[in-house]
């Protein structure tokens, strides 16, 4: 079976998906189910987590069976994403974290300092630490020295929809770290952007914005799963290289030689 | 909701009790915070198709309600019809197409004919204090109402018709007979429009924290509400008489009533400030936090039993909702009076 392990536990699905921005819980619940995911991120730093007056929707959450994974959006200093960090801890028992720690307001880029600060303090504290963070690869092999044992990479900023921006950082990143479980998290827009990221040899796929706002966000999931599972297939298989010249897939012995392409040469232009 | 039933049904002669947790000048109800939009079409990419049905139907029906209540009290209630207008900044320009493109999937060509866009002319024309935008679209039979006006004028129609009015009295509602601090009283039908008082009662009712501004300038006007699209906020700014604009609203998934965040309130004026530049030196005269009771699925929903009816689940969509509910609640209780009978 082909799985996806990440700190030790195994999961059949590739896709991981957000809770928020949905147009209700209930769909929400339900485009989970339909994505097949089997972790769910959560975001808590709105809600008066001290209060626990979030509690009914986080238990509504719950009930998908999901590993939870919640995240510290909108922290921009390692105090608060620590603070939050401990605090989802005791309100979902788990010690699973997506760390955010955001440097730019604008387009909610990871401040790759108090990212690694962070990371480091919560490692020592126990946490199985999964951070957002730019292709940047010396930010990961920081977070990697620091502890983190799986990195989530940026396509594009968050709720942009633009795709894999960057495929040279993003296909040095697979390269020079073959062994880590690589996701792509934020600024996935279509399920073909998933499955590139996929082809390219990524472990995983984390989004949000694309299913929650589509119109029809229950489809739009199952969408992704296809996706996902048709990107993870298509590396597995092993996808040809590309070439310049047509190869034709059926026998093409009856085909005069002097139909092929003209080769450059003696006065012809290239 | 409570006041708006009282006032149909005590008009259509039945003996109305009345009862408020808080005070009837300023009840604690989501009611009172909000900024009164019947806004059927701008909600519509918020929220389930039924909504907008039934947000149509109050639309059909709050301009002979308002008339009526209007010519018996002598009072008016600012009830107005003058569309809205929406519009984003030219790098978020993607929000309007996403919005025309979302308005498209649930009404298909329907939608055609409830918005306009309008250019930088078209837009001047209508709201001359837009001028820093280029492109908006207008949704013409959207309307708004002005809640704390509209609330103690019910009340004073309600007064008249002699129902008892008991404030300060949180109830918990059964078939047939109310509880409170001081006992048990009977009734032939309880009506529980309790909002999140009924979270109880009501399987799977959640609390929506929602944050409003009130500011005050005399430098911008506007004639009508303006939503501001953006990616990652919306904001609406809706007139009201003396130089006031109600901003809001923050949707935010928590039963949390304390005051305001800094965050927040960052956010809605930034926002504010963004659309015209003298909104810098408007006066904050309010801020106003509350919870919309809200089911699991966003849907309004209307639960009976003989001797009690459950109305509840209005979310964000209080008056854009209530003449529909109303209407059905009637007509259930005409119903539980025909078995009666």
């Amino acid at each position: 079976m082909d799985q996806l392990k990440l700190y030790g536990k195994a999961f059949d699905s590739r896709l991981l998906i957000g809770t928020a921005l949905y147009p209700s819980p209930a769909i929400m619940r339900e485009s989970v189910a339909a994505s097949g995911a089997q972790i769910i991120t959560l975001s808590l730093r709105r809600q008066s987590p001290e209060q626990q007056q979030g509690k009914m929707i986080w238990d509504y959450i719950q009930e998908s069976g999901c590993q939870l994974l919640p995240n510290t959006a909108g922290c921009k200093t390692p105090k608060e994403a620590i603070a939050l960090a401990e605090m989802s801890r005791e309100i979902f028992h788990t010690d699973w974290l997506k760390l955010e720690v955001i440097g730019d307001d604008y387009n909610l880029q990871p401040d790759p300092y108090g990212l690694v600060e962070s990371a480091r303090e919560l490692v020592r504290r126990g946490f199985k630490v999964l951070p957002y963070c730019t292709d940047d690869l010396l930010v990961c092999r920081k977070l990697l020295d620091v502890g983190c044992e799986v990195l989530m990479p940026w396509g594009a900023p968050i709720g942009t929809g633009q795709g894999l921006m960057n495929k040279y950082n993003l296909r040095t990143l697979r390269e020079r770290l073959p062994n880590i479980p690589l996701i792509i998290d934020a600024g996935i827009g279509a399920p073909s952007q998933a499955t590139e990221a996929m082809e390219m040899g990524f472990d995983a796929v984390l989004l949000n914005t694309a299913v929650a706002k589509a119109q029809n966000p229950v489809l739009m999931a199952e969408a992704f799963k296809l996706a996902v599972a048709s990107g993870r297939a298509a590396r597995t298989a092993g996808l040809m290289l590309k070439r310049q010249t047509a190869s034709p897939s059926t026998p093409t012995l009856d085909m005069p030689f002097w139909q092929q392409a003209p080769v450059a040469g003696a006065g012809e232009e290239l | 909701m409570g006041r708006l039933l009282a006032w149909r049904l005590s008009g259509k002669g039945h003996a109305i009790t009345l009862f408020e947790a808080g005070s009837f000048d300023m009840p604690p109800g989501a009611c009172h915070t909000a900024a009164g939009m019947i806004a059927p079409l701008s909600e519509l990419v918020h929220c389930p198709l039924p909504v907008y049905e039934l947000g149509l139907q109050s639309l059909r029906v709050w301009p002979q309600w308002v008339k009526e209540l209007e010519l018996q009290t002598g009072s008016p209630v600012d009830y107005r019809q003058s569309g809205s207008i929406l519009i984003a900044h030219p790098q978020d320009r993607t929000e309007l197409l996403q919005f025309q493109q979302e308005l498209a999937a649930k009404l298909g060509t329907e939608s055609q004919q409830h918005f306009q866009w309008l250019e930088r002319t078209g837009l001047q024309n209508l709201e001359p204090n837009l001028e820093r935008f280029d492109q908006g679209l207008y949704l013409a039979s959207e309307a708004d109402i002005d809640n704390r006006r509209l609330l103690p004028v019910l009340l004073t129609q309600i007064k008249r018709r002699n129902a008892q009015l008991r404030e300060y009295t949180p109830a918990e509602c059964m078939p047939g007979q109310i509880r409170h601090a001081d006992g048990f009283e009977q009734f032939d039908c309880v009506i529980d429009a309790r909002g999140l008082g009924a979270k109880k009662a009501v399987k799977g009712l959640r609390g929506v924290r929602g944050e409003v501004m009130v500011v005050e300038t005399p430098e911008v006007r506007f004639q009508r509400p303006i939503r501001l699209l953006h990616p990652r906020y919306q904001l609406y700014a809706v007139p009201r008489a003396n130089n006031q604009v109600v901003i809001g609203a923050t949707e935010i998934e928590s039963d949390d009533l304390s005051p305001i965040s800094l965050r927040s309130s960052m956010e809605l004026s930034s926002a504010l400030y963004s659309i015209h530049p003298a909104f810098a030196e408007a006066r904050i005269l309010e801020t106003r936090v509350n919870c919309r009771p809200a089911t699991m699925d966003n849907l309004p929903v209307i639960e009976h039993e003989p001797g009690l009816i459950r109305v509840n689940g209005l979310y964000r969509h209080g008056f854009l909702l209530a003449p529909a509910m109303v209407q059905q609640v009637e007509s259930t209780l005409q119903q539980q009076t025909l078995q009666v009978t």
